[in-house]
């Protein structure tokens, strides 16, 4: 019966350089996730706190967005907008993500199978951001309740 | 009554001989039957009718192949009566005795109908007699519009004792219908508003006040209107992309709102304006809307959330609130109009209100302010109204129109049941309740609403001087989409002439026009435009919040 032979202190960090972990290279994980469909990312928000903190990226979200509207998504007068009003994740939530699921025929398909059928569907994008602005106003309940417009105050002569 | 196409039943394996037994009188014996073969008593027709129906729908509600299987009997279809009613027998156990046979020596020697062993028969019974229930509902349904008819028939020739008792009968109808939903609650609508008519009108504007509750209820209402249907959404989209449109290349651009309610239109303009290409203009909202009575200044208040929506997205934006109780109190200088910039005339349900007979010599309302709205040279007047004839002269068709009408968007509203938005949607039907009141209950001064079709729009505005702007395939795509988003099933996007008509199976319900003024209308004189001594508008600059 021969001894194991544990690997040596030099072996060990020969085969730790070699080794790759996705969590090393965060731009490479952005890069795959902003390729990920709405159900996937959430999956994926749960993974661990760097996935998480990656999916709560906006330009993630951004990416989903864009794919799944007609002509690619606006230029980045869009995205000032789009922030204003609360977000692409949030956009994503409330409009693009109800909307896919309508236009597919359910959220209780598999994310997987309509993801594909999905990038066919062209969803208007003023359509939707009209929909967010409705959406963002009325969240307004009225100046002093907004915390969001507390830095820049209104100036009523 | 011919005979009845029975398709593979018992009854065409022959029937006993038909002269035999002991006859009736004849005089008893319709004539006109017993010429085709068929000896009824006259006393019976009536019976033997409704029992024919009830037997066409209840072999309509059995499966097919049931009465195959039953065995084979014999029957006399000459003696119509006896025979219906021994097949309804057959299908349903709990019918009323029948009157007696026409000979009793002829009924002895038929089979007795009920000793069937059928084993399908005690299955379907319970089928049947729901489809018998449904029948009873729908007759009661039937009987209940006729009775509406009638009732508005009698208020329409004055005579209020005849319609009290035909409201009376209907009363005790609507106990025996659902009245949860379907006809049962819209009859039930129509009979609240026939009875204020005979029994409390209002034709003076201040008691209609009471019908139509305060202004702030009614800001309630629509709101809750605005989210249970697509209508209110279908017509601010339409309204908004004519308004874009015709905005394009303008730096200074000014809209007017006859109803700013809680100014929902709005933010989706804002958000289009901030991204449109070559950069937002700088919007000026004047919203036009009903005065307050707490003091609180509801207009300002929606100008202030709009405000800070625009700043938000970076539009420069700047907010009048002209409060008014009626769209022909406002004078044109009260808009502020400048010239140089584009204004676009908003109306979302509103210029049917004007319709009414002034009296006198005045001029008629709508006259006077579509005068004005041509002469301060909008670039574009988005118009959206109901599809309905609610204005004619006779009550009668009014309240024939409006209810077929008011049918048909009941019909939508529940048709969108879920079980999260019931609250919302009982609130969404107030304010069409409050709707179908003022058409039925009230006359003169105090009913406004006034709905009148399309194409008597189209002549009304043509007349004033304006010119149908075509409301583009873009209008129509984005409106199919919002209608599949919204659960589309029944909703129709039609286009007629430029203009889009959002109905329900086919029934155009609301329609959505752009029009601008015509280019040989003299505008309105700088006098009455602008008054420079008067500013009391709420500004919003973003350009100066990016320098601190």
């Amino acid at each position: 019966m021969e001894a194991t032979v544990l690997p040596s202190e030099e072996e060990e960090e020969e085969e730790r350089k070699n080794r790759f972990s996705i969590n090393d290279d965060v731009d490479l994980l952005i890069e795959i996730l902003e390729r990920l469909d709405g159900r996937s990312l959430g999956v994926a928000a749960c993974v661990c706190r760097l996935w998480s903190s990656v999916c709560r990226r906006d330009s993630v979200w951004e990416a989903l967005c864009n794919r799944h509207v007609a002509g690619g998504g606006g230029g980045p007068g869009t995205r000032s907008v789009v922030a204003a009003l609360g977000g692409y994740r949030r956009l994503y939530r409330l409009c693009v993500g109800p909307a896919l699921d309508r236009l597919t025929g359910g959220p209780g398909r598999s994310g997987w199978a309509s993801a594909a059928t999905a990038a066919h569907l062209s969803l208007s994008l003023s359509l939707s951001l009209s929909l967010f602005s409705i959406d963002c106003y009325e969240r307004l309940d009225g100046p002093q309740a907004s915390l969001l417009f507390l830095c820049k105050p209104v100036n009523v002569p | 009554m011919g005979p009845y196409p029975l398709g593979s039943s018992t009854a065409a394996s022959g029937w006993a001989a038909a002269d035999s037994g002991p006859q009736c009188s004849a005089s008893e014996i319709d004539g006109l039957l017993a010429g085709a073969g068929y000896r009824v008593r006259s006393s019976d027709l009536l019976h033997v009718a409704h029992s024919l129906e009830r037997l066409e729908s209840a072999m309509g509600g059995a499966p097919a192949g049931y009465l195959a299987s039953a065995e084979a009997v014999h029957y006399n279809p000459s003696d119509l009566a006896a025979w219906v009613h021994s097949i309804l027998s057959e299908l349903s156990p709990s019918l009323p005795p029948l009157r007696p046979p026409l000979a009793a020596p002829v009924a002895e020697t038929w089979p007795d109908p009920t000793c069937f062993s059928s084993p399908y028969q005690q299955n379907q019974m319970a089928v049947v007699v729901a489809t018998r229930q449904r029948e009873e509902e729908e007759g009661s349904a039937i009987r209940l519009v006729h009775l509406l008819v009638s009732c508005a028939d009698a208020v329409q020739r004055g005579d209020s004792g005849l319609a009290g008792n035909i409201i009376a009968e209907m009363r005790v109808v609507l106990t025996r219908v659902n009245a949860g939903f379907g006809i049962g609650k819209v009859a039930g609508y129509f009979v609240d508003a026939l009875c204020r008519r005979i029994y409390s009108p209002c034709s003076s504007s201040s008691c209609s006040a009471s019908v139509a509750g305060s202004a702030a209820d009614q800001e309630i209402l629509y709101h809750h209107f605005y989210e249970i249907s697509p209508y209110l959404k279908f017509a601010h989209f339409m309204a908004n992309q004519a308004i874009l449109e015709a905005f394009d290349g303008y730096d200074r651009v000014h809209v007017i709102d006859f109803n700013l309610m809680h100014g929902l239109q709005w933010p989706a303009l804002i958000q289009a304006l901030a991204l449109r290409a070559g950069g937002p203009p700088f919007l000026r909202l004047t919203g036009i809307g009903q005065p307050s009575p707490d003091g609180r200044d509801a207009l300002r208040e929606v100008g202030l959330r709009l405000a800070e929506l625009a700043l938000s997205v970076r539009v420069r934006f700047a907010f009048r609130g002209v409060a008014a109780s009626r769209i022909d109190d406002v004078r044109p200088w009260m808009l502020q109009v400048v010239p140089g910039e584009a204004v676009a005339v908003n109306s979302v349900l509103q210029l049917h209100r004007l319709l009414g007979d002034p009296g006198d010599d005045a001029a008629a309302p709508i006259d006077s302010v579509l005068g004005w709205v041509v002469g301060i040279r909008p670039k574009i007047v988005t118009v959206v109204e109901q599809e309905a004839d609610h204005n004619r002269p006779a009550f009668l068709d009014r309240f024939a129109e409006a209810l077929f009408y008011y049918s048909t968007m009941f019909d939508s509203l529940e048709a969108r049941r879920g079980a999260a938005q019931q609250q919302q949607q009982a609130v969404a039907e107030v304010y069409l309740q409050r709707e179908i009141c003022n058409i039925v209950s009230c006359e003169g001064t105090a009913r406004v609403e006034r709905h009148e079709p399309l194409v008597r729009w189209r002549a009304r505005l043509g007349g004033a001087g304006l010119r149908a702007v075509h409301l583009g395939s873009n209008a129509f795509k984005q409106a199919s989409m919002l209608l599949t988003l919204f659960s589309g099933e029944g909703y129709c996007v039609e286009e007629v002439d430029g203009c889009l008509t959002l109905g329900w199976h086919s029934r155009p319900l609301i329609s959505a026009s752009a029009w601008r003024a015509d280019d040989d209308v003299a505008p309105l004189p700088d006098s009455q435009l602008f008054d420079p001594s008067i500013d009391a508008t709420i500004n919003v600059d973003a350009s100066q919040q990016r320098q601190q």
